[in-house]
């Protein structure tokens, strides 16, 4: 299974997106500065956008689908059951993973904007998806939310998962990092080793760095770990 | 063209030309091919053609029962292409400044508030839809007429949720009624001849085609 990006340019104005890159199963983190790219080379990804050169191929993925920063361009129906339907996923187990106590009845737009974002991910998370592309997964969810995003993320080993973010805390168990630079696409290597070159690390990151500590991976409990290792 | 002003009135000539004859409207179109630049990215519209064929459908209704079909569909269609490259010429502002020229700053800021809001909501209802066709896609649902009422829903309800926040937005600003804006307009001498010709177009509407080419014998 592979997702490869051959030669991509897309541009906008005087702005360029640019990739070439193969990503393979695992969780693949991608960040970098706010219009540094990242939403753009998810829709690329994705195909919802065609490149003005190269080519976005598919090896051995069957099922795929992009995860919107709002939550709210993705209803489709006028209540959570039949939006729990329209993932393929059944309401009440959605629902109660999600943390809602709302009826199956009610309308999508009232929830709030991190109860809908909560709800589309787990909904989301109950399918499996070969290729699995996430926009700003965390946004608009509070730090409960955050983790179990994380966690359900965390948990796709086998299937090629692309999260697209700025997070700064509670990021999923990563396996490669790659950084948008300047609307290019550049990969930094398996984590742990490419933290050191992580040009926009988080801000916990980049504190554990400068006392010369590196944590295993990149979520919470990862960070907390190194934390405590810096207090020896 | 660049002067708002003259846009609105070559605008209003040109639609009364259009929609009262044939020959008006063969004029309005001869006008627009005369800056084909703003013209030529809509023939590649997939709506503007959507519009032309329902018109179609109605003109040849029209026609077969015994209607004037033919001079239907002509004028129609000159109308909805000055409708297309009139609205696609809007620069954010220029209404604004055109109804505070019009109308003074207290009902004319306003009116234009209005419409710039309304025009702006026109371009972010344009990217939503093709979002929320994008959402439909991802989830394997088939564009078709089943769709309609989902899209047409959502639309409508984020276009609400947005005037909310625009409301709570200029309340928050202080805004009550009116407004301070000093309008500029930009006129260049190929806007005066357009607008001119605009103008000459809606005079020679109201005169038969056989009266304007002494065709009488």
């Amino acid at each position: 299974m592979k997702l490869s990006l051959t030669g991509i340019e897309k541009s906008f104005g005087g702005w360029k997106c640019a990739a070439g890159a193969a990503f393979s199963p695992g969780v693949h983190l991608i960040t970098g500065r706010v219009g540094s790219g990242k939403s753009t080379l998810a829709l690329l990804a994705a195909r919802v956008i065609r490149p003005d050169k190269g080519i976005v191929q598919y090896e051995g993925i069957h099922s795929h689908t992009l995860s919107f920063q709002y939550p709210e361009n993705h209803v489709t129906t006028s209540s959570l059951e039949e939006e729990a339907f329209s993932y393929g996923v059944e309401p009440d187990h959605a629902l109660d993973l999600a943390g809602i106590n709302a009826g199956k009845t009610l309308d999508p737009f009232r929830l709030s904007r991190g109860e809908l974002k909560a709800f589309h991910i787990t909904c989301l998370s109950l399918r499996p998806w070969d290729l699995l592309i996430l926009d700003e997964p965390f946004s608009a969810l509070d730090c409960r939310g955050k983790m179990a995003a994380s966690g359900n993320i965390s948990e796709r080993k086998k299937e090629i998962t692309l999260v697209c973010t700025h997070e700064q805390h509670f990021l999923p168990r990563t396996d490669f990092l790659w950084e948008m630079r300047s609307g290019l696409l550049t990969y930094l290597g398996p984590v742990p080793e490419a933290i050191p070159s992580w040009q926009s690390a988080t801000g916990p990151v980049r504190r554990l760095r400068a006392q010369g500590i590196l944590p295993v991976n990149l979520t919470w409990q990862d960070i907390l770990e190194a934390a405590c290792r810096m207090h020896d | 063209m660049q002067d708002a002003r003259l846009r609105l009135i070559s605008v209003i000539c040109l639609s009364i030309a259009a929609f009262t004859s044939v020959f008006g409207a063969i004029l309005t179109l001869i006008w627009l091919f005369l800056s084909p630049g703003s013209l030529l990215p809509h023939l590649r519209s997939a709506a503007l053609w959507i519009i032309i064929l329902i018109t179609g459908i109605i003109a040849s209704i029209s026609q077969y029962t015994g209607g004037e079909g033919i001079s239907y569909f002509i004028r129609m269609s000159a109308l909805i292409l000055l409708a297309f490259t009139v609205y696609a010429g809007w620069r954010p502002g220029e209404y604004l400044d055109l109804s505070v020229w019009l109308f003074g700053k207290k009902a004319g800021f306003d009116i234009g508030l209005a419409v710039e809001m309304s025009i702006q909501g026109f371009h972010d209802a344009s990217r939503e839809f093709r979002r929320i066709f994008t959402a439909h896609t991802l989830k394997g649902i088939r564009p078709g007429i089943r769709i309609i009422p989902s899209v047409g829903f959502l639309l409508i309800h984020s276009r609400l949720m947005r005037a909310h926040d625009q409301a709570d937005l200029l309340l928050s600003r202080g805004y009550v009624q009116g407004g301070s804006c000093c309008p500029e307009f930009r006129t260049t001498k190929k806007d005066i001849i357009t607008g001119f010709c605009a103008v000459l177009i809606l005079i020679l509407s109201f005169f038969p085609v056989r009266d304007i080419f002494i065709l009488r014998i």
